[in-house]
């Protein structure tokens, strides 16, 4: 489901929590029973008795995005709570079995059944949470990453202005030639991208593997940090200052309805200002359902070793590996 | 691999049976399947058969044993014709079906071609894998994942009738019987020989059949007869354990079975009646069975599905459907492989894995005193399975009580490791990097069960192991 999609569902289900109070209901107990074969649906109230309950105090408001954060394991609640009988179960089982796309959920209604309801709209506001949330501090303390600023500013013009998202800020470019190495084989990078939850979640498994593996390897590895707020190019700037053979950021991916908390690893042979895009390569859907963290760092470690050894990165390794 | 690249490698299937033997080699194209953006994903994306042999009498040397030397021959003339070398052949395996699985020299005869005819050939014996690979031959397991019924397959040839049940490509039981056309074998008209099984047999129908007799339909086919409706009753779930033509446990599928198949060598007189009119071409009562089952009307109640394969099955299962391919980031120590005939020791991690990681040390003791318990040095593959999504110190803990706990084994041997899940690179490169000196084998997204058998071939160019799952070997 697409960005668009997602929002025009949001609007019509925020316009439809704005609109119900102006069906006003005297008693909450009540019942709507909706004649969905009319053309003008039209609702009958079907009370229950003659406790009148007190109005509700405003209404069902969706809250500022920086809610904390859940400690809640979605994909253990998505496992569905009924079951219908054992031979139609099993049958829609392999369907289901084969996506993670809401399929074979049932319905009430025209509608989709409440608790499938609340999983899309808490999945929703993952996504979001992602988006606008932060990374955890103490995690980039206890794997000594230094922070360092994009020309981004602040979240809204982070999403309106992606090219600030490019370049590191003035301050940025002072830490990094004071901190870091110069010149080492292999730099690594992390940002929160689009999704902070995807550092959360990811990063340190991915990160201490992937060490481990270029210690394996016998590669040397430059002073790592973290970029805020940073996108994909962000490496040029940071290969342009450190002159490193390979560059490998680690960022949050777009959150989407299946998972909020992807990461891709991107890497490029020698990126420069003048980079261009084939010449990046990714290795993405690193998080639980995906390719597993410390798999991903191993595995990161092996595609490092062919793009020095090939000295090329996307599609020019690929042509160069003939 | 690199994308797009096709690897090749050669599979031979061998199929010694009781009245005939039989050979394929096929070519298997590997690929990367996975989008550019993922980790790599090799699979077999195609099978091609390169080379049928005719199909042989099994050489026997005398009533007990197998011709060695002939069998050989056999295969290596067929190599010959084929134009392959023993060493092309990188996958694949021989398989020692019904009465011949019985003979004195079936072992060293299966072992002696496993390592003679070819790089990584598994030697593979057993009524209940004789089933499951005829499934995969005759198409059955392949209707099995397309459609949403349940099929079983039955695969008769001379001496033993293999039945294999599937539903969405799951396997839901075996079953042996004795049923097949050698059980009786006529020479110039006269019953010459009679199966002890079936011997039993005829006593309880109060059949007067002897050796001996002349051969007439009229007093064989109430056996044959029988024999269908022992088949009916099977796939019906509704065997006495005391039936005599029962080989082995009894049958045990919870689904209905929708649509049934044949194969083996009898089924090709099912199907193809008019390749079996010379009733004299083996001198049995194949041709008698095949009729009663077509005629049996218990048999009527269930869909009759034509099988890709007829005689062919077992060997084209043998030599095409024996073979998985591991996960595509693995670590193993390349001059331990092949690995051959390794019996699984499943560990679960669904308790909880902390308190697994503690048990370990005395799981893999118990796992010792199961498999070697002569302390003579037979290996065995650790099979952790459920287990939960590691993170990067888990896998080190776990890396470290793994290597410290194989090295009280008597012998010092590689650890073999297998995983359900895509870990086994960063569990090796943990293993590697804390205990540099242990030899390691650490493969993954292989699924097995406790007591199986497993064999591991040398790496491949795409960096994938080749591995052969034997549910059960000689027994």
């Amino acid at each position: 489901m697409d960005q668009a999609m997602i929002e025009k569902i949001t609007e019509i289900v925020v316009s439809k929590l704005n609109d119900q109070p102006e069906e006003k209901t005297s008693s909450q107990e009540g019942v709507k029973v909706w004649d969905y074969n009319s053309e003008k649906p039209n609702v009958t109230q079907v009370s229950n008795g003659s406790r009148q309950a007190e109005e509700a105090e405003g209404k069902a408001k969706i809250s500022t995005f920086h809610t904390p954060e859940k400690q809640i394991d979605n994909k253990e609640t998505k496992a569905p709570k009924q079951q219908p009988d054992k031979e139609v179960w099993d049958d829609l089982k392999q369907l289901t079995n084969k996506t993670p796309a809401r399929i074979g959920v049932g319905r009430a209604g025209p509608r989709p059944k409440t608790n499938t309801w609340l999983q899309f709209r808490y999945d929703h506001a993952a996504a979001v949470d992602a988006v606008f949330g932060k990374v955890d501090e103490s995690l980039l303390e206890d794997l000594d990453l230094f922070t360092v600023k994009t020309k981004v500013t602040d979240k809204e013009s982070y999403i309106r202005r992606p090219d600030y998202g490019r370049r590191l800020s003035d301050e940025a470019k002072k830490e990094i030639e004071g901190r870091c190495r110069h010149a080492p084989q292999v730099q690594i990078i992390v940002s929160d991208g689009l999704s902070s939850k995807a550092i959360d979640e990811n990063l340190e498994d991915v990160y201490l593997s992937l060490q481990q593996s270029l210690k394996s390897l016998g590669l040397d590895v430059g002073t790592p940090f973290f970029i805020e707020k940073g996108r994909v190019a962000i490496m040029d700037d940071v290969g342009e200052m450190l002159k490193p053979e390979v560059i490998v950021l680690l960022v949050g991916e777009r959150p989407g309805l299946v998972s909020a908390e992807s990461m891709s690893a991107y890497l490029c042979y020698k990126p420069r200002l003048d980079t261009i895009e084939s010449d990046r390569m990714v290795v993405s859907n690193i998080h639980r359902g995906g390719i597993p963290p410390v798999e991903a760092g191993a595995y990161l470690g092996s595609v490092i070793e062919k793009i020095l050894d090939y000295e090329a990165s996307g599609v020019e390794l690929v042509k160069k590996e003939g | 691999m690199d994308h797009n690249k096709k690897e090749e490698i050669l599979s031979a299937g061998i199929d010694i049976g009781t009245s005939t033997t039989k050979l394929v080699i096929s070519k298997f194209s590997l690929m990367n399947t996975a989008g550019g953006t993922h980790m790599p994903r090799i699979e077999i994306i195609d099978k091609e058969v390169i080379h049928k042999s005719p199909i042989f009498r099994t050489p026997l040397a005398s009533g007990n044993e197998i011709d060695m030397p002939e069998v050989e021959k056999l295969v290596l003339s067929q190599y010959e014709e084929a134009g392959v070398q023993s060493s092309d052949i990188k996958t694949g395996a021989v398989i020692i079906t019904g009465e011949t699985a019985t003979k004195s020299n079936a072992e060293e005869m299966i072992n002696h071609l496993s390592a003679h005819a070819g790089d990584f050939l598994v030697a593979t014996a057993g009524p209940d894998l004789e089933s499951i690979i005829a499934a995969r031959g005759s198409g059955a397991y392949d209707y099995s994942k397309k459609t949403n019924k349940t099929i079983a397959n039955i695969d008769i040839g001379g001496g033993t009738a293999n039945i294999a049940v599937y539903r969405y490509g799951e396997l839901l039981g075996t079953c042996t019987l004795h049923i097949g056309g050698k059980l009786i074998e006529m020479k110039a008209g006269m019953i010459d020989y009679i199966a002890p099984s079936v011997k039993k047999m005829a006593k309880q129908l109060g059949a007067p059949v002897q050796e001996g007799d002349r051969f007439e339909e009229a007093t064989v086919k109430p056996l044959t007869d029988y024999m269908a409706g022992t088949i009916a009753a099977m796939l019906k779930n509704q065997l006495n354990e005391s039936e005599p033509l029962l080989l082995g446990h009894q049958p045990g599928w919870e689904y209905p079975i929708d649509v049934m198949m044949f194969s083996g060598g009898v089924s090709e007189c099912i199907y193809h009646e008019a390749n079996c009119e010379a009733t004299d071409m083996y001198d049995d009562i194949g041709v008698l069975l095949a009729k009663s089952l077509t005629e049996h009307p218990d048999l009527a109640n269930w869909e009759w599905i034509e099988p890709t394969e007829t005689v062919r099955a077992t060997v084209l299962g043998a030599g095409t459907q024996t073979t998985e391919i591991s996960g595509a980031t693995i670590q193993v120590d390349e001059d331990t492989l092949p690995l051959r005939n390794l019996p699984v020791y499943r560990i679960p991690f669904d308790g909880g894995f902390d308190e697994q990681l503690v048990r370990l040390p005395q799981l893999i003791e118990e796992a010792v005193e199961i498999y070697d318990p002569a302390k003579e040095g037979q290996n065995f593959a650790l099979y952790l399975a459920d287990l939960p999504l590691l993170g990067f110190k888990q896998m080190q803990s776990l890396a470290d009580t793994l290597v410290t706990a194989v090295r009280k084994k008597p012998k010092q041997q590689p650890a073999v490791i297998v995983l359900e899940r895509d870990l086994a690179k960063s569990l090796g490169q943990a293993i590697r990097i804390q205990h540099p000196d242990q030899q390691a084998v650490c493969i993954d997204q292989i699924y097995v069960e406790h007591g199986d058998y497993l064999d591991i071939g040398k790496v491949l160019q795409s960096g994938v192991v080749p591995v052969v799952i034997k549910t059960l070997t000689f027994h």
